[in-house]
């Protein structure tokens, strides 16, 4: 089993209820994605996920450790394991790229290997090898704030290819990728968590692109799963209904889809809800 | 791949650590650190013997009553002088800073005038103004205007160029105004920094009369110079502690308007509410009194007689003293004084950084209040009871009240450095060290290296006053001179001082860029 949340409430510290009740099981190596309006709460199901927020009610195991059970040194070594591609990537401008991808490693490597680093960079190979599979390799040496939003982005996702963890959280991953470097790039995923056996959950603001790359869809909705069945299985008037607060278009990402018709994927609020 | 691939950056920071070495050890030699003298058991004796003629305070109701008057004047004067450097620094920062503009321009005249009013110490201000005005705190505020006004137009110059730029840029791409941009662009993302910075400099100027104080400027700085005259320790503890209350209180009013600057705006159409329109009165009456209190005749600045006197006064400083061996004692001064400001600054950083760190601040904010509220000159005597008179008890000095002063805006700093890729590295199973060396920390490091370098100019200036309580350095040869009326010297000493800040000042501008 990879993870299991059962009867998991969120409320914030505002009173606003994220999740509630929420029951999700995932074994080892399945790829979920999650969609839903915005406000639906996936953000905050990957919070609970990634121990970044403890639930307030229910429980929470991830990678067989029970997280409502508290311990600093364990945690992080539990949390050494789940890699999160976050929605603006979390790197500093002045770091360099290099600095920024071996800083996947800092949970698993001794004290004086991440000192070092700092001064020169110790496992430059590791680096490029992730940095040529989102294709920047040539930005190795530059430095961060000379990179573009989606070459940044990307710097973001090869920190957790070089982290190789077990689980792998993505919060919107590709929003700032165009169209073709976003299918690229959800593949690059997919493909590097089916290779490493590792489970994939990332949370998709495009339809399409969640039901053309993963195996298992989790519609989520005002906190609550509203579905949870095979992409296989997902039709048009479930989704429908999944966006029903959104107006009459589902959200996509590419231009010509295969179960939309053409007219409402090629309409130019859904182009501007997407792109 | 290449298995024998090196990093193309090693060679350069090699370079650079090794540079940064054999420039600092000269220094070192030159500011005679000897870490040993500290732990002499003579040595602590005798400072233990001079804290102990500190207890108990000195609370009599007439000294109280004295305190309480000094207390006022020299709340009064920070605070004229500080309008009087606001009025200076607002137009004069808008000159001199490249933000908001579409070239980048910097402005060469407006620059060099800002480094003639923060080159030459408030002090040397000072004593000119009193020349002039005579005794009294009319001199402290001019000084401190002055010298204020320099410093604060060059920080908000540099804090609005340091903010993002594209705000401002897509502004003006838009067709607005320079100004306008400005405030719609980059005005909201500085303000916290511009705020904080401006009261933090109030507290200054709080200190900095107690300095002029002692040439006769009023306030407290006149009842500290007279209690230590007579050696009366319990007055001097007292007024240091009436010392600590204000900057405290400073502190506590600086934490209380960033709070406000962050409260989301009501939802109504004019952002300015009832607490925002009692703070303005508060600030305008409190600056009204404060010139009504110490009755200046600002008038008097514009008379004939005050400019001949002005005119005297200098015209006996030229020419100066440009004889080889004045010159070369002046060079040995400029190298000790040099010495003095990096030594110290950099033992402050390492201390400000260390005293910075720790999340459960209540202690080490009292810990860093307490080393800045407590002036460089009155460290000053105390460091040279500990290693004797000399460079080192002055650099000791620079470091005692610096570190109070960059741990505070280092832990500011950290505290506004975003906090995303710290936490993403957290949530990576980063050990916290960790993810704030490799997350928190290089986002906060613009703002720290221009801290620390911006320390340093004023540290250069500094270095220079300490000598005239026999810390070492070009103040020390100035005390000497002025003493004895040798004007002449005391011009090239001045110029020296001059000269040396800029010097100072071109070579952090430049270490800056290289940081970027």
């Amino acid at each position: 089993m990879s993870f299991c949340l059962n009867g998991v409430g969120l409320t914030h510290a505002n009173g606003f209820a994220a999740l509630k009740e929420l029951t999700l099981k995932a074994e080892k190596g399945e790829r979920i994605a999650l969609i839903g309006p915005s406000g639906a709460g996936k953000t905050s199901l990957l919070s609970v996920l990634g121990t970044a927020l403890a639930p307030t009610v229910g429980t929470a195991e991830v990678l067989d450790f029970g997280q409502n059970f508290r311990s600093t040194v364990a945690l992080a070594k539990l949390r050494s394991r789940i890699g999160t591609v976050h929605q603006s990537p979390p790197i500093p401008g002045r770091q360099r790229v290099v600095t920024a991808v071996l800083a996947g490693k800092l949970g698993q490597w001794p004290a004086w290997k991440s000192l070092a680093s700092l001064l020169y960079p110790l496992d430059i190979p590791g680096a490029r090898a992730a940095l040529e599979r989102v294709d920047l390799a040539d930005k190795l040496f530059a430095r961060c704030d000379q990179l573009s939003g989606g070459q940044l982005q990307r710097v973001g996702i090869a920190r957790v290819l070089y982290q190789q963890p077990e689980l792998i959280l993505a919060d919107e991953p590709v929003s700032a990728l165009d169209p073709t470097l976003a299918l690229a790039t959800i593949r690059l995923l997919v493909a590097d968590a089916e290779a490493r056996g590792a489970t994939l959950v990332a949370s998709l603001h495009a339809v399409d692109l969640a039901l053309g790359n993963f195996t298992r869809i989790v519609g989520v909705r005002a906190g609550q799963i509203a579905f949870d069945l095979p992409a296989s299985e997902v039709g048009v008037p479930l989704l429908h209904d999944l966006y029903a607060s959104e107006g009459d278009e589902l959200p996509v990402q590419a231009h010509e889809s295969h179960f939309l018709p053409p007219a409402a994927a090629n309409d130019a609020a859904t182009r501007a809800a997407c792109c | 791949m290449k298995p024998t691939e090196r990093d193309p950056a090693a060679r350069r920071r090699l370079i650079g650590g090794l540079a940064t070495l054999v420039i600092l050890w000269p220094l070192f030699q030159a500011a005679e650190v000897k870490p040993g003298v500290l732990f002499d058991p003579g040595n602590l004796k005798v400072i233990g013997n001079f804290l102990a003629a500190f207890l108990p305070p000195e609370t009599g109701t007439e000294f109280m009553g004295y305190l309480a008057k000094a207390t006022l004047e020299t709340l009064a004067i920070a605070t004229a002088g500080m309008a009087l450097a606001f009025l200076i620094a607002v137009p004069m920062a808008y000159l001199a800073t490249g933000a908001g503009r579409e070239k980048a321009t910097l402005n060469p005249v407006t620059r060099s005038l800002l480094t003639i009013l923060r080159g030459i110490p408030e002090l040397v201000w000072a004593l000119v103004f009193v020349r002039v005005f005579g005794l009294g705190p009319a001199a402290g505020v001019l000084a401190l205007g002055l010298t204020y006004g320099g410093m604060l137009a060059k920080v908000y110059a540099e804090i609005l160029e340091s903010v993002d730029a594209a705000p401002a840029r897509a502004l003006r791409h838009n067709g607005a105004s320079r100004p306008l941009a400005i405030l719609y662009g980059l005005i909201p993302q500085a303000s916290k920094e511009l705020a904080s910075y401006t009261v933090y400099r109030w507290e200054c100027a709080i200190r900095a009369s107690v300095v002029m104080g002692f040439v006769g400027a009023g306030g407290l700085g006149q009842l500290m110079d007279q209690a230590m005259k007579m050696l009366n320790g319990g007055e001097a503890a007292t007024i240091l502690l009436a010392f600590m209350v204000l900057v405290f209180a400073a502190d506590g009013f600086s934490g209380w308007l960033r709070r406000a600057l962050d409260t989301p705006p009501a939802n109504r159409a004019s952002p300015f509410g009832w607490r925002s329109t009692l703070f303005g009165l508060a600030v305008v009456s409190g600056i009204v009194a404060s010139f009504a209190y110490l009755e200046i005749g600002l008038k008097a600045l514009l008379t004939v007689e005050a400019a001949n006197s002005i005119g005297e006064f200098i015209a006996g400083f030229f020419p100066p003293d440009l004889s080889a061996d004045w010159l070369a004692k002046v060079g040995q001064g400029i190298w000790e004084t040099l010495a003095i400001s990096v030594v110290g600054t950099l033992l402050a950083a390492v201390a400000g950084l260390l005293l910075a760190l720790p999340k459960w601040r209540a202690p080490f904010s009292f810990l860093l209040n307490t080393l800045r509220s407590v002036p460089e000159l009155v460290w000053a005597t105390i460091t040279a009871l500990a290693v004797g008179l000399g460079p080192f008890a002055g650099a000791l000095a620079l470091a005692l009240h610096t570190s109070g002063v960059l741990g505070r805006l280092y832990a500011e700093a950290l505290d506004n450095a975003p906090p995303a890729p710290g936490q993403a590295l957290r949530l990576a199973g980063a050990p916290g060290g960790f993810a704030f060396l490799y997350g928190t920390l290089p986002g906060a490091a613009p703002q720290l290296i221009a801290y620390t370098l911006y320390r340093w100019e004023m540290n250069i200036r500094m270095a220079a006053i300490l000598g005239f309580v026999g810390a070492g350095g070009l103040g020390q040869l100035l005390y000497f001179e002025l003493s004895l009326f040798h004007h002449a010297q005391a011009s090239t000493v001045i110029i020296a001082m001059l000269l040396l800040s800029i010097a100072v000042d071109q070579a952090s501008a430049w270490l800056r860029r290289k940081m970027n």
